[in-house]
């Protein structure tokens, strides 16, 4: 018993004082870290003559951020997701990054496209202030999120009043030409990892920070490409330019005791106008075509009384947000939709936040018919980053 | 739409050619050269410079809410500091005040 009372102590000792020696190592120059998120929840769901509620699958998506010096920097996002009876596993990222001089980083690789502001800086669900994204984005959104290419970011110091930029050159979108899933022509797929054409999307987004308190920011963003469909298809020469104009507004404004929090973000496609292809149910073929322009809206508002004195409600936030979504008339896929989410939200630390949610959506058309559906969801998820 | 992609290729060249002149033109002592007060002070008139604390709370609360000085060591604040400049796309400027203040208020 002693003798291993003896050993224990030792170990014990020992481990530390390794420990203590290790901890005076000098910082290494290179540096590797793993961070990432994960979120959980529950939804009920009402569109009128349909109901149902489930407890989401996880997510999780871990972050690989290595930094080989005070220039060379990669960043890589896993991401595994539990839907549809599916674990779905995905790339979000995977870039290298390097500081050419103080104004200008180069990246290549794929990316969060800066169209707008949501996708590349909003949407992680420990950011996002609702449980899901407003309309118009992911699954058959209208805005690009990611791309493989190259791009060159910076930004100027205007001495108080602050511009970025970017700009950049990647694979494109793809158009869904309804051969597949006919329900589907002419919407732009960017989720495509190989481009079947040669012309290149092009973009940016302008950035300016017009105080020198860093509170407002106004974006515009443009995307174009020449040609989204295959080399030598019909569509080889359908184009696209779409643009977004983003709003965002954070202060803490003493008066009201606490954080305000306003993001907004416009936008706007609009696709060469093709010919499809539409078979009727007694096999008969008919071409038809449409305007393929589409747009999505979304304004947030926020606010965290970080100023109370009661440390329960100093953690609370309430937040609103109104989005809409119009798809082109014509179009197998025409929709118009709105959207109002309300949200209660309890902050447990600054990455990790349980989301009380009520949204309410009408829906004009839709993959789902033409007629109108209203659509109430109750959400409660948790969000934590680390 | 053949218009509008020439235009903002056209556009992306003017940016991508502004940005490198002017960026190469004004670096007048080198890449990361943290201008002391009294540059800055010279630089932008009677303005007194922002403390790296303050500019940690207006910046960092933008889009997430900001992490705490204690939350990382100084090795983790380098590489989240590099991370952030690029991913925020904030000036050099902010982020290394921003990156001094953090690691000294750990
Ligand atoms: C323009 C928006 C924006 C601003 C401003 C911003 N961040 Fe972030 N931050 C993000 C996003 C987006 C992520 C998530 C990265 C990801 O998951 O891909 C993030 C992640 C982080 C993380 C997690 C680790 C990492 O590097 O991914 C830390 C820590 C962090 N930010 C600190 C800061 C600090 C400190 C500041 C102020 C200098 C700051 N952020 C300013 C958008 C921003």
């Amino acid at each position: 018993m002693k003798k291993l009372l003896v050993v224990l102590t030792a170990v014990v000792f020992g481990g530390q004082m390794y420990g203590q020696t290790y901890n005076t190592f000098e910082p290494s120059k290179t540096q590797f870290m793993l961070r990432g998120y994960g979120h959980t929840g529950f939804e009920y769901m009402d569109s009128g003559d349909e109901t149902e509620s489930t407890f989401l699958g996880s997510a999780f998506a871990p972050i690989f951020l290595y930094k080989h010096s005070d220039r060379l920097m990669f960043e890589a996002e896993l991401e595994f997701v539990l839907e549809s009876d599916e674990l779905e596993t995905g790339l979000e990222y995977a870039d290298v990054m390097y500081v050419l001089n103080k104004n200008m980083t180069v990246r290549a690789g794929k990316f969060l496209l800066p169209f707008g502001t949501f996708m590349e800086r909003l949407h992680p669900a420990w950011i996002n202030r609702l449980p899901n994204a407003p309309l118009g984005y992911g699954h058959d959104g209208i805005a690009p999120s990611s791309g493989i290419g190259v791009e060159l970011r910076g930004a100027f110091d205007l001495g108080g009043p602050k511009l970025n930029y970017s700009v950049y050159s990647t694979n494109g979108p793809r158009i869904k030409d309804g051969s597949e899933e006919p329900e589907e022509a002419g919407i732009l797929e960017f989720e495509n990892y190989e481009d079947t054409n040669l012309a290149k999307a092009y973009g940016g987004r302008l950035g300016l920070l017009p105080f020198p308190d860093s509170s407002t920011e106004i974006g515009f963003s443009a995307y174009s490409t020449s040609g989204t469909g295959e080399e030598d298809s019909e569509y080889e020469d359908i184009g696209a330019f779409l643009f977004a104009l983003d709003f965002s507004f954070v202060k803490q404004i003493s008066a009201i005791g606490g954080i305000v929090d306003v993001k907004s973000q416009f936008n706007n496609s609009n696709v060469d106008t093709a010919t499809f292809i539409e078979t009727h149910e007694d096999g008969d073929e008919e071409e038809y075509s449409f305007d393929n322009q589409s747009n999505s809206f979304y304004g947030q508002l926020s606010y965290r009384p970080t100023m109370s004195g009661n440390k329960f409600i100093k953690n609370l936030e309430f937040v609103a947000r109104y989005s809409d979504f119009k798809a082109p008339e014509g179009a197998e896929w025409e929709e118009k939709s709105t959207q109002y989410a309300f949200g209660l939200n309890y902050w447990l630390s600054w990455r990790s936040v349980v989301k009380l949610s009520y949204q309410t959506t009408e829906t004009e058309g839709g993959h789902d018919g033409d007629g109108l559906t209203n659509t109430d969801g109750l959400f409660v998820h948790w969000a934590i980053g680390f | 739409m053949k218009i509008m992609n020439k235009i903002v290729i056209g556009v992306i060249l003017v940016t991508t050619i502004g940005a490198t002149v002017v960026s190469c033109s004004s670096t007048k002592k080198g890449y990361s050269d943290i201008p002391d007060s009294e540059t800055v002070v010279a630089e932008e008139g009677f303005k007194l410079e922002k403390s790296g604390a303050q500019l940690w709370g207006e910046t960092c609360n933008r889009c997430h809410i900001a992490p705490s000085p204690a939350d990382y060591n100084d090795t983790d604040w380098e590489t989240i500091s590099l991370h952030m400049r690029i991913r925020a796309n904030l000036t050099e400027h902010e982020s290394k005040k921003i990156e001094e203040f953090l690691k000294s208020a750990n």
